[in-house]
């Protein structure tokens, strides 16, 4: 291999990703974070001012509601999603017919635009003629819950949303890494008389502690970055009382063209979001070390 | 085995297929609940836009009316066009730049090795850059390169964020793949670009083709690009197509779910087909860790 890897072959090779990368990914991450210290307005020269705009967002009480949405998003999704699709997952993997359809079936929401996953909810939330109002009507509810478009429900509705999508991708983590546990730890516990509950509760969930902690941190970048269904749900409203992270961010950028503001916006999700990256690397590192 | 251990293995047998069969049935209550909303919005979509309405629940009759009115309305040959345009080049330039630099940090010789590690570091590093702090700048970017309003303004930002992905994927790939054929080949005399052209990627199509698929269906379903990059009609996408329907229909919802459903059914359809390879690409950096 010394021989073909001369200088000008590596460059021709490397120079086409390395240019891409730069222009367009971390070049632009470094433009934000200097804009974010500037007054910039979108043309003109900028002004350097410090953490101004970061000290703007934190006395505007909406970036507070969208991150208190964000979190609502995040708990909800921790706490339904992921004992949801591990049940799923366990109940997927009893040798019942059919069992191999419906795991590529749930995933299918997984892969719809999520601008379309939107939409579709839409006809399914709305507190007139949405089919969950519908039925609760028929069911006798006297005034069904208004869960998009009212003041309290918008990130619940969003959550529910988020949740249904992601549920099918979880459930594939967590059915892979049930495949990876060992047959004759199952064997020995079901010899020692373990029913299938405590089999569970006592050695596949200990066992998969890691899929558990990989699971949990996918769902949460994910969560961070969720904005089209923000956007056809509730547009972010009323009066941007249901905001997310990003979508807010989105409307001070582009709608509102505060770019200081915005980017400092954007660097603040970026952070939150590293943090979240560097707890994953760790938990990987962890896992490296154990086995080592 | 004894007798009495033949007598209890009917009964152990039969309580596993109660088992399995609660199991199952459960699962089919979870699936049938979640495809709901996508049965819901098709069976709808033959509605008529009062009894929609009026109750959504009463089904009466059926009808094309709405599926007329979006194909009429809806430009749905332009945005088809122009979204596969996107794919075909994007994800064509994307992967073959990815492979080129893949098979350099992890096959060729480096004169400083902690040099290559460095840039296989430096891409991965993409992984944890969401792309909402790239939009802005991006938009910047274009208009400083001259290509703001074409398609190259969504073209090299598509190229650039699935960089880290396919970084992952291919160099995890050669990594863990023996390097026994490609020296076979070098000793028959093999060139660098016969080497990569006949004898590597024949070998990668398993994941190559995972990198593929994962990258058409992310920019199918882009939309925070899309909606601050394009500013003419003509080049609308199948995203921002979706994203003005509420606006353009305000009230007729069964023309909506129309063209929701219009929309949904070549991605299932897809899905469908490639299924193995839609899971594998979306899972894979998380099962393999």
């Amino acid at each position: 291999m010394v021989w073909l890897s001369a200088r000008w072959k590596l460059l021709i090779m490397v120079v086409p990703t390395l240019a891409f990368f730069t222009i367009f990914v971390v070049y632009p991450v470094f433009y934000s974070l200097y804009y974010s210290l500037t007054d910039f307005i979108g043309f003109g020269t900028a002004q350097f001012v410090g953490l101004a705009n970061y000290s703007t967002l934190f006395t505007d009480p909406l970036f507070w509601t969208s991150l208190r949405n964000t979190a609502i998003i995040l708990v909800m999704s921790v706490l339904v999603l992921i004992p949801l699709s591990f049940l799923l997952a366990i109940l997927m993997r009893r040798q019942f017919r059919g069992a191999r359809i419906l795991r590529a079936l749930v995933f299918a929401p997984g892969i719809i635009a999520p601008i379309l996953v939107g939409l579709i909810w839409v006809f399914i939330l709305d507190p007139k003629f949405g089919l969950v109002n519908a039925l609760l009507s028929a069911a006798g509810v006297a005034s069904p819950p208004i869960w998009i478009g009212g003041s309290a429900l918008g990130p619940i509705s969003i959550a529910i949303v988020f949740i249904w999508s992601t549920l099918g991708f979880a459930m594939t983590i967590f059915y892979a890494g049930l495949q990876l546990l060992p047959p004759d730890v199952m064997e020995a516990s079901a010899l020692d008389g373990a029913s299938r509950f405590q089999q569970t509760r006592y050695v596949t969930i200990p066992m998969m502690r890691e899929t558990f902690a990989i699971t949990t941190v996918l769902v949460i970048t994910n969560v961070f970055k969720i904005f089209e269904l923000v956007y056809q749900l509730t547009g972010g409203g009323p009066i941007h009382k249901s905001e997310t992270l990003v979508s807010y961010m989105y409307f001070i950028t582009f709608t509102s063209q505060q770019y200081g503001p915005g980017m400092a916006f954007a660097v603040i999700i970026t952070i939150l979001g590293a943090i979240v990256s560097v707890g994953y690397l760790f938990l990987l590192r962890g896992r490296r070390g154990v086995n080592a | 085995m004894t007798a009495a251990e033949v007598r209890r293995v009917p009964r152990a047998r039969r309580k596993r297929t109660r088992g399995v069969l609660i199991a199952g049935i459960a699962a089919y209550l979870i699936t049938f609940v979640v495809l709901l909303p996508l049965f819901w919005i098709a069976v709808l979509s033959f509605q008529s836009n009062n009894s929609i309405l009026s109750d959504p629940l009463s089904l009466h009759g059926f009808s094309w009316a709405n599926y007329i009115n979006v194909f009429t309305r809806v430009p749905l040959l332009t945005m088809y066009g122009n979204t596969i345009l996107l794919a075909v080049t994007s994800v064509t330039i994307g992967t073959i730049i990815s492979f080129m630099s893949s098979f350099a940090l992890a096959r060729m010789v480096f004169r400083w090795p902690k040099f290559q590690s460095g840039i296989r570091l430096y891409l991965l590093a993409g992984l944890a850059i969401p792309i909402y702090i790239l939009l802005f700048p991006v938009y910047r970017v274009d208009i400083a390169l001259g290509v703001f309003g074409t398609y190259a303004s969504l073209i090299l930002p598509y190229v650039a964020v699935t960089i880290p992905f396919n970084t992952l994927l291919l160099t995890g790939f050669l990594r863990d793949f023996p390097s026994e054929l490609e020296e076979a080949a070098i000793v028959d005399g093999a060139g660098l670009w016969r080497l990569c052209w006949s004898v590597v990627l024949p070998l990668m199509r398993p994941v190559l083709a995972t990198v593929l698929i994962f990258n058409v269906i992310y920019v199918f379903n882009e939309y925070p690009f899309v909606s601050i990059l394009i500013n003419n009609p003509s080049m609308t996408t199948v995203s921002l197509a979706v994203s003005q329907f509420q606006g353009q229909y305000s009230t007729d919802y069964g023309a909506m779910m129309a063209a929701s459903t219009i929309i949904l059914i070549p991605q299932l359809v897809i899905y469908a087909l490639f299924q193995k390879q839609v899971v594998a690409g979306m899972t894979v950096g998380a099962v393999k860790g």
